[in-house]
């Protein structure tokens, strides 16, 4: 509220009384009971037990971890890079202990995203060259999940014995001498590069973009050119963009199961257990039988450290340096080039090869899941649909998509509840308290889901023991609470920008004709932003479907409650019984096909919902 | 229909304050218009009269009952914004018909009184379009079926004219004014336009950094001005800065080049050496002796411009250049001087205050 002291009592409690209908109350308790149960007091009972030794307040677990040469070593205890050997290039990186190792991992998967962000982002927003439009599409490819079967692919493509890339390199192009072994924590920074590359270059293109051109035409005016151009006005403008993508890179990076337990999987090689993500995942497996360890909370707790400092400190940052384009009317149209045709051909050849490359887990699990692949070698030898068919016949399977079917539906409807309550307090209504909501709303972005894992399982197992809530009884109801808060904020944010577009005196010409609150917010405002929240609620179905990090710990606690992604890692892992990782390959190209349905129909929507409005 | 009145109304937005202690009767059946520059709080006064803000002191009455702290949807008035807010996923029945649907009337009688109020406007037979379908000046007429349906109490119009071109919002003034004058209803109108508010308005109260300057009809907004800022904000005028020279029957003022004489109308009285304004309106200027008492200037043309009925002509008195308006037929030769004659009745002398 923004009174100032100078306010009588009476005034603000007339104030408060005028603006808590029952609409406002319901919305206010919907927003915060959910973000207290489901997201503060798990991670309060975390810190609890991790800041907590021998009933005391005490840094000795963390101490435990950092003093540990296991955690953090200056020097390399294992592991080999750019080492060659009877005609095989190594790169598995080395091994600094396993907390350095997942900081070191995630800040140059951060660089490398950035870098390759820019530049698509450069050639994509300044540029036109031939079939631009399918590049457009085509280069957000990697985004599409599958989970694990990524980096399985990888590691199989890279095999230094029959691995199909070193044999077209090696035997059949001969363009390079040795053969490459792509595994370890190196294998993981290279799959997490190729996963997430497109969230920089989305966010870089999405503020070059918002670049009024006549800031440029200026600079050009005033005699920048070329790289000095970009390096003075492009590039300080589009940091913001730049910023955000790349601290979800590192955020991702640090808290992504799928890359290690695919490499484990895949070649089995140690040095990719030595990440931090992997070791809270395993303490799950003794979860079951004697809990949870403080040193394992700890270990959760140091990872959010990181993400929510980095995450605040990027936030600082940008706010800082975000520049409201100031220029005044007119749209404008976006500058691109008309290169020379030997400068569009190389651009073409550049993007063909980096989609290529990129997209190869996409291929990978595609061809494993139709075909004998997963077995016969370097190349398939024959194409089958038996992997495919399973996804109907094999009971377990089909119960695990199920499962996940029903946690993502219910998880969206909870999230859109939530969101558009939170959503709708936050940007309409001014009552105390709001700015507290909306910081709490965006706390999961920087909370890596495998510390809200671990707080789950301490908080519910012990609060809430024996009953449904409880993860050792039955996960359900937390899966769908982890799917369904960890999404939130991009729900908020996606209806947030429905309510935008809702001008103030659409809601008060109704309550002035007569209606109350709780009438126009149905009756008005939610008919004037249901495309938004069809959108959100579909991109929110996608993510719940694919989400790995609670799904993989907290799902794993009962077997009959297991989600697709829990499915995919064990049989990744080589745990499951039913076997061939073809069959998770089959289940990713479910995971695909509802990705490329939504991402359709949310297109469609938005683009529905334009024409409606006449805009 | 209902008398409207606010008691000592004063509304702040943190530091800033908006309107400022206002006392207001607006009566049964009026057409009032708040009038004042940007930011002035005209619409923020009109908003606490709808319950779409509330005052941080002070009382708003509707017939002496107290509703300060009722919510709008509870107040029964009609608001038609400066956007007009048609809700662009409601057809225009729709959208015409949700103030009585929110009302709980029976459905036939929605239809009727729908159809109804849109011949009302003539809109009929467009009630199937969606807004985003009308040109302006149709948005408008929906804008006004809308509130005129639920038959408010009181009308209101938020600068309801602004988005249209200039030959339409004459048009929809007159129509304005007509379907008032049909309904008797209490009608209270916010805008800067003072031609519109002196065109269309029972009375007008004029605003200024929140406070009510003058509150009156058209004529005497007008013809006596309650002070300087009044004076100048309302109509073409010039001012000639001076020192009153003597009080009697009329006010004598030394404007350093004659003595002009005129009377007071503003509501602070003179003295004798005060420093004072004298206000001539452009149409006061003659050019010949006048049968009644008159002042007399002396004048060089500077610049003159034919506009049809009269011609504009710019003279310098001493060192201020005064706009009057002259007979269109002859020639005004800058260069050469010209004696014009103002009728003392017509000579407005108010004390003097800063303007910005």
């Amino acid at each position: 509220m923004t009174l100032p002291d100078s306010f009588s009592f009476q005034e603000r409690l007339a104030k408060i009384r005028r603006e808590f209908d029952l609409l406002t109350i319901i919305q206010t308790l919907i927003g915060y009971s959910s973000l207290i149960v489901f997201l503060l007091l798990p991670l309060l009972s975390m810190f609890v037990q991790a800041f907590i030794y021998q009933t005391k307040i005490s840094l000795y677990w963390f101490w435990s971890i950092i003093s540990s040469s296991d955690y953090f070593s200056i020097q390399s205890t294992g592991g080999r890079m750019l080492e060659l050997r009877r005609g095989i290039m190594i790169l598995w990186g080395t091994d600094h202990g396993i907390f350095l190792n997942s900081l070191i991992v995630a800040f140059n998967v951060t660089i490398a995203c950035s870098v390759i962000g820019v530049v698509l982002a450069m050639i994509m927003g300044r540029y036109n060259f031939p079939a631009k439009r399918v590049f457009q599409i085509v280069l957000l490819v990697p985004l599409l999940a599958t989970p694990f079967v990524n980096a399985y692919v990888i590691g199989k493509l890279f095999n230094p014995r029959n691995g199909l890339i070193n044999w077209l390199l090696n035997d059949v192009l001969r363009l390079i001498p040795w053969r490459l072994d792509i595994d370890g924590l190196f294998g993981i920074a290279v799959a997490q590069t190729l996963a997430y590359y497109p969230i920089v270059y989305m966010n870089t293109v999405a503020s070059l973009n918002s670049i009024d051109p006549s800031l440029e035409e200026m600079a050009e005016n005033l005699g920048a050119k070329g790289f000095r151009l970009f390096r003075t006005v492009t590039f300080p403008l589009i940091v913001p963009g730049l910023a955000a993508g790349a601290i979800m890179t590192f955020i991702f990076s640090l808290e992504d199961l799928g890359a290690p337990i695919g490499f484990v999987g895949a070649r089995a090689n140690p040095l990719a257990r030595r990440v931090v993500s992997y070791q809270i995942y395993n303490s799950f497996a003794e979860a079951l039988t004697g809990g949870i360890s403080p040193r394992t909370a700890a270990l959760a707790v140091l990872i959010l450290f990181v993400t929510a400092l980095s995450y605040i400190g990027v936030r600082w940052y940008v706010n800082r340096r975000s520049y409201a384009m100031l220029s005044k009317g007119g749209r404008w149209a976006t500058r691109t080039k008309n290169p020379q045709p030997y400068v569009k051909a190389l651009i073409v050849v550049f993007l063909v090869a980096l989609i290529l490359l990129a997209a190869m887990p996409q291929i990978g699990t595609v061809i494993l899941a139709t075909s004998d692949w997963a077995t016969s070698g370097t190349l398939p030898t024959t194409f089958t649909t038996q992997y495919m068919n399973t996804l109907f016949t094999n009971s377990e399977v089909r119960g695990a998509v199920l499962n996940s079917l029903l946690y993502s539906g219910v998880a969206v409807v909870i999230m859109i509840l939530v969101g558009s309550s939170i959503a709708y307090i936050v940007d309409k209504r001014d009552i105390p308290g709001k700015g507290i909501l909306d910081t709490l709303a965006t706390i999961p972005v920087a909370i890596p889901g495998i510390s809200l894992a671990i707080g789950y399982f301490l908080f519910f197992s012990d609060v809430f023991q024996g009953t449904l809530l409880d993860p050792l009884v039955d996960p359900a109801l937390l899966l769908i609470s982890a799917y369904s808060i960890r999404r939130l904020p991009f729900t908020t944010r996606s209806v947030g920008a429905g309510l935008q577009n809702v001008d103030k005196s659409l809601e008060e010409s109704s309550m002035n004709l007569g209606a109350d609150r709780s009438t126009t917010f149905f009756r008005i405002v939610l008919p004037l932003i249901v495309s938004h929240i069809i959108n959100g609620a579909i991109l929110g179905f996608v993510y719940s479907m694919s989400e790995v990090s609670a799904s993989v710990t907290l799902g794993g606690l009962r077997e009959d409650r297991v989600p697709i992604t829990y499915f995919i890692s064990q049989i990744v892992y080589g745990a499951a019984a039913t076997g061939s990782v073809s069959i998770g390959a089959a289940l990713c190209v479910l995971l695909m096909a509802v990705q490329i349905t939504a991402m359709a129909i949310s297109n469609y929507i938005l683009k529905q919902k334009s024409s409606f409005l006449g805009v | 229909m209902v008398k409207v009145e606010l008691k000592n109304v004063t509304k702040r937005f943190g530091e800033v304050i908006a309107s400022d202690s206002v006392n207001l009767v607006i009566n049964d059946g009026e057409f009032f218009t708040f009038l004042g520059p940007s930011g002035c709080g005209k619409t923020t006064t009109m908003r606490m009269i709808a319950g779409l803000e509330f005052p941080s002191e002070g009382k708003v009455y509707y017939d002496d009952k107290d509703v300060t702290s009722l919510p709008s949807f509870k107040r029964n008035t009609g608001m038609v914004f400066q956007n007009y807010a048609l809700w662009p996923h409601m057809k225009v029945s729709e959208n015409v018909a949700y103030g009585l649907e929110v009302r709980k009337v029976p459905k036939e009688e929605i239809a009727e009184r729908v159809e109804k109020v849109l011949d009302l406007v003539g809109l009929s037979g467009m009630g199937d379009r969606f807004p985003n379908q009308l040109s302006g000046g149709q948005q408008q007429r929906v804008a006004l079926a809308r509130v005129l349906v639920i038959e408010p109490d009181i009308l209101l119009l938020d600068e309801p004219l602004s988005n249209l071109d200039a030959k339409l919002r004459v048009e929809m003034r007159e129509e304005i004014k007509d379907i008032q004058r049909k309904l008797g209803i209490t009608t209270i109108y916010v805008t800067h336009d003072q031609e519109e508010a002196m065109a269309i308005s029972d009375r007008i109260a004029i605003q200024n950094y929140g406070k009510i300057r003058q509150v009156g009809t058209p004529q005497e907004i007008y013809n006596k001005p309650d002070n300087l800022f009044i004076a100048t904000f309302i109509g073409k005028g010039a001012l000639l800065e001076g020192n009153v020279t003597s009080i009697g029957e009329n006010i004598s003022v030394d404007i350093g080049e004659g003595v002009l004489e005129g009377h007071n109308t503003g509501n602070k009285s003179l003295e004798e050496g005060d420093h004072a304004a004298v206000v001539l309106r452009p149409e006061n200027f003659f050019l010949k002796e006048l049968d009644e008492p008159y002042n007399v200037l002396d004048g060089l043309i500077e610049w003159s411009s034919f506009i049809g009925a009269v011609t504009e002509v710019k003279i310098l008195i001493g060192d201020e250049s005064l706009l009057i308006d002259a007979p269109a037929g002859r020639e005004y030769v800058s260069g050469e001087s010209l004696k014009v004659y103002i009728p003392k009745a017509k000579t407005v002398i108010l004390p003097w205050m800063e303007l910005d």
